[in-house]
């Protein structure tokens, strides 16, 4: 059978065999992922898959599945095992419907970029980041290059049908100039012509060339700038826990918090993936839904949860159009620009930390946002407005509600941000947040 | 499936590879969600496929498919070839593989009691009756239980994995697994958040013993106790008595990790990151003469069990520390063929499109002579951490940050009042050095470790037993 006749196919046969709503998702994806260390490749990676996901309801008993593309009749048995098990299942908390289509989709939004999936020209890419880096002065360089197509194409028993292509590019590299001096950056985009590897190269390179000679740094409460990796981390940890289904099952620190100021007013956030071009761009959700522009946070109030139509049920709400099928989640998470740049930033600060990575964020308690996570990279003293030394081995030991509330501003560059610490895509400024709590080990 | 293996190693080699290593790998798992006491979506999940790893002028080059037929592996090993080919030309140091002897077996785990005979009807009932239980549990203190998700998985995992050079090694191993998140809330104490996983390797054996409608009811009680009755932890100079949950973790974290031999080539250096250990590192003192910590896959019935890796090398107990001492690195065949030594079996691949990098399995603290009665008796004011919440390690794998959540005072060696929160933040060295008795009995927990680029989680088990760290300085 062919794959664009499958997904209505399987979704006709699980009605007939019972139930009330259907949906399969056929997804089509060759992906090459090039690794690199110490300015080499390490190894180069060509994955071609194609899946279907198929997920169905008889009213409140819902049963889901993923397998790989394949003969007519293993999709018929998959279909039957997974109604008798729908079948088996308890029934669930509520039963909403799947949305009802046909719906109109940003024609902008289905055809995706065009991606090369050329070795040779990827790997150039590689050699082209690796040498930027070098000629700042690093000693080594490591990292990943990312490139992908996929077509997608849904079948809902909510009258949808539509299909959507995708490609998208992103390199992030991570340089050396010695085992304890480094700086990493990254370039992401769903636009061939926009992907600039050199000038992720480079800015790793400068951040890893000032990093050097770093001296053990001192705990303490700081006032701390944070790099767009460090930013986009701590904001993509509000994108994402603002799942209904995680504030649900207590995993946020959003919880009961619609309505709330959350954040310093300077603060808006918005999960954007009609952004034709970028790399979380899409047309539908999993349920066949028009994504659209959703304020999460609007000059620091707390406006909305991200919803499918089972959370949205629950919630007396719309879909926001962020289905996953069991948990929502945002695709391309967009911060609102300050109005300052980044030396303004720096200038106004007397005394402070400047911190251009982090990774390993870990809470205490998702409700109540206590977290910590580890500055990697460069780590700066500032005083009086400028850097003054390099500094390792601090922890960023905190909360999230408060970090929020104590950001005093934001710049006006931003940049786009997605990597292995960094899952959705995020465009962040640099944020200046007062009185960060650093610590350190005490032995 | 034989032919189809056979297949993409030919081909690899009839396009010029210096080798070829196919592996032919099916993932099924059964998921079943339970969300603040209703059923969610039961989730099956069939991952199916060939990869194909060749060399190529000292390059590796990597390809997977899931689609089974003779064109489309050829294609796969095609575009392997490719791959490592257009990668060469930036290739300074040659890849290459040790020379390991190879295995040529069979082996399956078998289930005493099979995933297929247990419906998804009572592994929903099981988990409604574990909610129920930590909702009453909680609600006897006045605790309220507001949100908590259980899960149970249960999967099959088969593989075939076959190299150019010999390596024939066919596995079929199941696993299962429950993993919590449970939060208590008291509206004048706040709140307080518990996570943790078991998992084995067997049957639906695993699952009932662990008891897990009493097991949750008793962690709904312990999470109760902390939110009303914990106090201000205390901070600076003490003892301290950390139980297995913990000492398991920390093997993982800072004993495991920084002796991965791919980190300390740079590996990782853009992702996980690197270690503090280097090449010749063997012979450092880390740690007190207490300390022994190894990784061994082939624990029965563990969550990291295998008795070949993902290259076909035989897997054996490692010793990572001996007596302090940094005794031994993980390696697979391409790390080791660096270091001038043997593999030790560690290569591991989380699904059939990943390819097999170096990974722990059961890493673990081993037992010394000490009664957990002992431990404490010389204790004459300390702390004891039983379990935790937050915890992370820098890239080097040196410093790193603990957070107690089930915790108590120590008073002339009795265990007094809870404590909340207590932090240990402190250094890997700091940390082993300060190791002044280790008790004698051995707890494992579940784990899924993240590594690798795009992330490989693997089941593995951590553990230890009770241990005593003196004088350590708590706070951070």
């Amino acid at each position: 059978m062919k794959k664009d006749e499958a997904a209505s196919y399987i979704v006709d046969l699980a009605l007939r065999r019972g139930a009330t709503d259907a949906v399969a998702n056929i997804h089509d994806r060759q992906h090459i992922m090039i690794r690199f260390s110490n300015n080499e490749v390490t190894i180069s990676k060509f994955y071609d898959e194609l899946t279907v996901d198929i997920f169905l309801m008889i009213k409140r008993r819902r049963a889901a599945t993923t397998i790989p593309f394949s003969s007519t009749r293993s999709l018929e048995k998959t279909v039957e095992r997974l109604i008798k098990i729908a079948r088996m299942t308890p029934p669930s908390e509520l039963y909403a419907p799947l949305p009802e289509g046909p719906f109109s989709y940003d024609p902008k939004l289905l055809r995706g970029s065009k991606v090369s999936l050329n070795p040779d020209k990827l790997v150039g890419y590689v050699e082209e980041a690796i040498n930027a880096a070098l000629k700042e002065g690093a000693k080594k360089v490591a990292g990943t290059l990312n490139a992908f197509v996929e077509r997608t194409v849904l079948a809902t028993s909510g009258n949808v049908y539509a299909s959507q292509e995708r490609g998208a590019l992103d390199i992030s590299v991570r340089a050396f100039t010695s085992d304890i001096s480094s700086g990493h950056f990254v370039s992401i985009s769903g636009d061939e012509d926009e992907f600039n590897p050199s000038e992720a190269g480079r800015i790793a390179g400068e951040i890893a060339a000032a990093a050097s000679n770093p001296k053990l740094g001192e705990p303490g409460r700081f006032t701390a700038l944070l790099g767009p990796l460090v930013f986009a981390d701590l904001i993509s940890q509000v994108g994402i826990l603002s799942s209904a289904f995680l504030v649900d099952i207590g995993q946020s620190f959003l919880v009961d918090k619609v309505g709330s100021q959350v954040a310093c007013e300077k603060l808006s956030l918005i999960d954007d993936p009609t952004v034709a071009g970028s790399y979380g761009a899409r047309a539908f959700d999993d349920e066949g839904v028009p994504t659209r522009r959703n304020v999460i946070i609007e000059r620091g109030v707390l406006k909305r949860y991200l919803h499918n139509s089972m959370t949205a049920k629950k919630y007396g709400v719309e879909t926001t159009g962020n289905a996953g099928l069991i948990s929502p989640h945002p695709w391309n998470l967009i911060v609102e620009p300050g109005e300052k740049s980044f030396e303004d930033l720096l200038a106004e600060i007397d005394r402070g930390i400047y911190v251009t990575n982090d990774w390993y964020l870990r809470y205490q308690n998702y409700r109540t946002g206590d977290f910590s996570t580890i500055p990697r990279d460069g780590i700066f003293l500032i005083r009086d407005g400028s850097i003054e030394s390099s500094v390792r081995e601090l922890r960023i030991s905190d909360n999230m509600l408060r970090i929020l509330r104590n950001i005093r501003d934001l710049s006006r560059t931003r940049r786009w941000i997605k990597w292995w610490e960094v899952d959705v895509p995020t465009l962040t400024p640099y944020a200046v947040i007062e009185d960060l709590n650093f610590t350190k080990s005490t032995m | 499936m034989e032919d189809l293996i056979e297949l993409a190693m030919n081909y690899a080699g009839s396009l010029g590879a210096e080798y070829a290593e196919a592996r032919f790998q099916r993932d099924i798992q059964e998921t079943v969600i339970l969300k603040n006491g209703f059923p969610e979506a039961a989730v099956l999940e069939e991952k199916k496929g060939i990869s194909i790893r060749v060399l190529v002028d000292g390059a590796l080059g990597f390809a997977s498919t899931d689609s089974l037929t003779r064109r489309d592996v050829k294609a796969a090993s095609s575009r392997a070839f490719k791959m490592a080919r257009a990668s060469a030309r930036i290739m300074h140091e040659k890849v290459s593989m040790d020379d390991s002897s190879l295995g040529n077996v069979k082996m399956e785990v078998k289930q005493r009691i099979g995933f297929d005979s247990v419906d998804i009807e009572s592994k929903t009932s099981l988990l409604k009756e574990a909610y129920k239980r930590a909702v009453e549990e909680a609600a006897e203190r006045n605790v309220k239980v507001p949100a908590c998700s259980m899960t149970i998985d249960t999967w099959m995992t088969e593989k075939l994995v076959a190299s150019s050079d010999g390596a024939y090694v066919y596995s079929l191993i199941p696993r299962a697994a429950f993993s919590m998140l449970m939060t208590a809330f008291h509206p004048q104490k706040g709140s307080a958040q518990r996570f943790f996983d078991l998992g084995g390797s067997g049957g639906w054996e695993i699952v009932e013993r662990w008891s897990l409608p009493s097991l949750i009811e008793k962690e709904a009680e312990t999470l109760s106790e902390i939110l009303l009755s914990a106090g201000k932890s205390p901070s600076g100079k003490t003892d301290v008595i950390l139980g297995p949950e913990l000492v398991g973790l920390i093997c993982h974290e800072s004993s495991g990790h920084p002796s991965e031999a791919d980190r300390i080539l740079g590996r990782e250096a853009a992702q996980a990151g690197e270690t503090y250990l280097k090449k010749d590192s063997i012979g450092l003192r880390v740690g007190s003469r207490l300390v022994n910590v190894v990784d061994d896959p082939t624990l029965d019935g563990s969550f990291g069990f295998y008795l070949y890796d993902d290259e076909g090398v035989k897997a054996r107990k490692r010793m990572l520390i001996k007596e302090g001492v940094i005794n031994e690195f993980l390696h697979n065949r391409e790390t080791a063929s660096v270091f001038g030594v043997k593999s030790n079996g560690s290569a591991r691949a989380s699904a059939f499109d990943r390819e097999p990098i170096v990974r722990m399995a059961n890493t673990y603290l081993e037992p010394g002579d000490y009664s957990v009665e002992e431990l404490l008796e010389d204790v004459k004011e300390g702390v004891y951490i039983r379990s935790f919440m937050e915890w992370n390690i820098d890239d080097r794998r040196f410093n790193q940050r603990y957070v107690g959540l089930e915790a108590y005072r120590i008073s002339k060696g009795e265990i007094k009042e809870r404590i909340r929160n207590p932090v240990l933040e402190v250094t890997t060295i700091g940390l082993w050095s300060s190791v002044d008795a280790v008790g004698r009995d051995l707890e494992f927990q579940a784990a899924y470790c993240g590594k690798g680029d795009p992330l490989q989680g693997i089941p593995v088990w951590v553990g230890g037993p009770h241990v005593r760290l003196r004088g350590v300085i708590l706070g951070g």
